[in-house]
């Protein structure tokens, strides 16, 4: 049923402010930056070497010791999101029920240094002799795939690679499957490593913060000085289930999910429009399908990444939609904490809103200096505001024309 | 359930890149006559495996459907699919314009995405070192760059998912289609699935010896593995509804599906979560399984998958197993991984509006573990009302997905 209402339930997150939803949640309240000096791979002759690395993720700790020699840093980061997020929503995972979970995962480069190695030994070492134990890991689904064979988990198990909209596309199509019952639980997963791979990928195409003369590497969304991202990692992991199921099982209930908008904007395949089509319709939708009006909404959780484009056009593309209120709203980009984590900015952006509601703050932008021309909205800048808020949107757009909003509001008597 | 059910899928256009045709005509006529597209690979040198074949695509001329300029970076997984989209449009009798007045999505299935991109950067990087990997593959190897160029070369603004849940990729790129479909959220969908001749799969399963030497032979006593493959598929979906207001041809009916996933491993896929899809497929459909006319099998020609999908088939429908014809596409084309499960909903589309059903070839000696009925061979006329399309994956996934006749008079 289409009336059905869903909720969030559980919470797990990694991130480089933070593992497990407090420290993250008193993070983003100190305003605290995820970005240090990289250490996982040599960075020594580059411009950039700074990142967001969370260098203090053991998977033992959370984890246990079985099993985990093979795995990928991605599938590691992602299982122990969700153990935790298991654990937060005590949720038991038995025979009866485990037909009756699925698994609904959005990453994009999660695999990718597991299928460049395997496929880079082929060629220095010869195909006959690569490792057939991390073979498995070359496939995208693979992370979500061993969440069920870790937590025995036998319902649908489904992985989306749309880049940064990736973490809300799988919220989306978790709650589709909610509404028609092909599940009663979902855990909802996002998840993307920090790999030499990725990082000079978007070095190459100089799309990194501190490439260009005389920037800064820093994550300043909505500055003046805003000239790229920083890369990030991080794993996200929401138990979805719908209210009635909650309520039944006398769960704690974090917000409800109010509605989701999306649409996708053929403009380029490396470019934003500069209109911003995608972005405002995808607001607009969000709004339409949560019946609210731009007034209903006490925050915007921005997409915004610290680059040029991406950051003026949704500042336009909120002016547009909020009209007379835009000013009035707090618009916060937690990439200024957090770096650009691709299909994993939803996801922690999300989690950054719960945070927001549940604990009455507004997490800040932080790196804020100096303001641009026509970029004028309530950025929240660098200090976090305690104040009371009932519904908050997130946005989520990427440069190859996804759009993606999503309102997420305290649970309505 | 019955506020989706108000709305009738169904499949209004094929489109398809195969190693045994471009488009569905020269593909079926082939899949009818049983003919096979493995040969000898050339897209990267096999000399150093111990096997050399694969079903790769060699009369695919890219230029027919894809603007030159745009070859330097549009990669081959993409290539396929904004071929295979284009021809399901024409097919369909959708033009540009039409689609730009409706709400028009699209969602594919891929395992390995521009694997052939990937592929390029990282023997670059291996033998001349990170520096000299070019900038253009790099735009395009993540696995969106799918969707993305299908969605922009038809300025498609609605729905947009890709799905990289493996071989079983293709099934769930039409099956959410149909959701969304369902519950109103789009008004034409196009489904389907890509994926490029891959040398990271090939090594993989060359390595695990799971890939056969000369044919693929699925369910036969002697099958000697699998084939990589590539290819693509798309289908036009859309409601019943807007289909008759444009007085669309109607290929088949879309009923439901089922998904699954198994806790046993990574690389096999078990009876077990086999048996749960083809059931919660059934039940979705709201058909009784004794209506179940024919079963396109996943059927990779690995012993382990032959076998547990003939042990989930008789242990679903008992036994009228033995009645129900389960084939296999794979002994002609090979593994098209992600584009799998796409090629053969759109076989099985064909088959329950054409009433004849695509032989598995190369089938020489019954497999007391198998033997069912396999259509061994030769193509066969039989009225099917109701197929059945499985397709597995690695990480234990499951899918089914039901097609069906479409029947005007019914409701």
């Amino acid at each position: 049923m289409l009336n059905k209402r869903i909720v969030i339930t559980g919470i797990g997150v990694i991130s480089p402010i933070g593992i497990g939803k407090d420290k993250y949640w008193q993070s983003l309240f100190e305003g605290k930056s995820g970005i240090k000096p990289i250490t996982l791979f040599d960075v020594s002759g580059l411009k950039v070497r700074t990142g967001g690395e969370i260098s203090n993720f053991n998977p033992k700790e959370i984890l246990g010791d079985s099993n985990l020699r093979t795995l990928d840093r991605a599938t590691l980061l992602l299982a122990s999101s969700t153990k935790l997020a298991i654990d937060d929503a005590k949720l038991e995972i038995n025979k009866e029920n485990n037909r009756q979970i699925g698994v609904s995962v959005g990453t994009t480069f999660g695999s990718l240094n597991s299928i460049s190695e395997f496929d880079k030994a082929s060629v220095t070492d010869g195909p006959r002799y690569v490792n057939p134990s991390v073979f498995p890991n070359t496939v995208f689904n693979s992370p979500a795939s061993q969440l069920s064979i870790r937590f025995h988990i036998k319902g649908f198990n489904t992985t989306i690679s749309s880049g940064m909209c990736a973490g809300l596309d799988a919220i989306d199509y978790a709650r589709d499957f909610l509404y028609r019952g092909r599940a009663k639980t979902i855990i909802c997963g996002a998840v993307e490593e920090f790999c030499i791979q990725t990082f000079l990928g978007f070095y190459k195409l100089n799309y990194l913060a501190g490439l260009k003369n005389n920037s800064e590497p820093v994550s300043c969304p909505f500055d003046k000085r805003r000239n790229g991202i920083v890369f990030s990692e991080g794993a996200t992991t929401l138990m979805l289930e719908s209210l009635d199921d909650a309520s039944f099982r006398k769960t704690k209930i974090y917000t409800e999910i109010l509605g989701i908008g999306s649409y996708f904007d053929p403009y380029r395949l490396t470019k934003y429009n500069p209109e911003g089509k995608g972005m405002k319709q995808a607001m607009h939708l969000a709004l339409k399908d949560a019946g609210l009006s731009p007034q209903d909404i006490g925050c915007v959780f921005a997409n915004a990444n610290s680059t040029q484009d991406a950051d003026k056009f949704e500042t336009q593309a909120v002016k547009d939609v909020f009209g007379s209120y835009a000013d009035k709203i707090p618009i916060v980009a937690v990439k200024s904490m957090l770096g650009e984590t691709f299909s994993t900015g939803g996801g922690l952006a999300v989690i950054a809103a719960i945070g927001g509601i549940n604990n009455g703050f507004i997490p800040p932008t932080i790196n804020y200096k100096k303001k641009d021309l026509g970029l004028d909205l309530d950025y929240v800048p660098n200090k976090a505001r305690k104040f009371n808020i009932n519904t908050a949107m997130v946005n989520t757009f990427g440069q190859n024309g996804w759009n993606k909003s999503l309102i997420i509001g305290r649970r309505k008597k | 359930m019955s506020d989706f059910k108000k709305r009738r899928i169904v499949v209004t256009g094929l489109g398809i890149i195969s190693s045994i045709g471009i488009g569905k005509d020269a593909f079926w006529k082939n899949a009818i006559a049983g003919k096979s597209g493995i040969s000898e690979i050339t897209t990267f040198d096999t000399s150093g495996y111990l096997v050399h074949k694969g079903g790769q695509i060699k009369d695919f001329s890219t230029e027919e459907f894809i603007d030159k300029r745009k070859l330097k970076y549009v990669g081959r997984a993409s290539q396929l699919a904004v071929a295979a989209a284009k021809l399901a449009l024409e097919d369909a009798k959708l033009s540009r314009s039409y689609l730009s007045r409706h709400n028009a999505g699209v969602n594919m299935g891929t395992t390995m995405g521009e694997t052939q991109w990937i592929e390029e950067i990282d023997t670059v990087w291996a033998t001349s070192g990170s520096e000299k990997v070019r900038i253009e593959p790099i735009y395009e190897y993540p696995p969106y760059a799918l969707t993305s160029n299908v969605a922009m070369e038809f300025k498609l603004t609605g729905p947009n998912f890709i799905f990289t849940t493996a071989c079983a990729a293709g099934n769930y790129a039409i099956g959410y289609a149909y959701d969304l479909l369902q519950a109103g959220k789009a008004d034409l969908m196009l489904a389907g699935g890509s994926d490029a001749l891959s040398r990271i799969a090939f090594t993989g399963f060359s390595r695990l010896a799971a890939v056969a030497p000369e044919k693929c032979q699925p369910f036969d006593k002697n099958r000697k593995g699998m084939m990589v493959g590539e290819g693509a598929a798309v289908l036009v979906l859309e409601t019943l509804e807007n289909a008759l207001k444009r007085k669309a041809s109607i290929y088949a009916e879309i009923l439901g599906y089922g998904l699954s996933c198994d806790d046993y491993s990574m690389m096999i896929t078990i009876e077990e979560g086999m048996r749960f899809a083809m059931g919660e497929a059934i039940k979705e459909s709201g058909i009784d399984k004794n209506e179940v006319d024919y079963i396109s099998a996943h059927g990779t020609g690995t012993p382990q998958n032959d076998k547990e999908e003939c042990a989930a088939v008789r242990n679903v429908f008992g036994e009228r197993a033995k009645e129900i014809p389960l084939t296999s596409l794979k002994s002609m084309l090979g593994h098209t991984m992600g584009a799998a499960s796409a090629i053969e909903a759109l076989a099985c589309c064909l088959t329950v509006k054409d009433d004849i059903i695509p032989p598995t070839i190369n089938y020489e000696t019954p497999d007391p573990e198998c033997n069912l009925d396999h259509v061994p061979n030769t193509g066969r006329k039989q009225k099917i009302n109701i197929a059945l399309n499985n397709a597995y994956a690695f990480g234990s996934n499951n899918s089914c997905l039901v097609i069906k006749k479409y029947d005007e008079r019914s409701q």
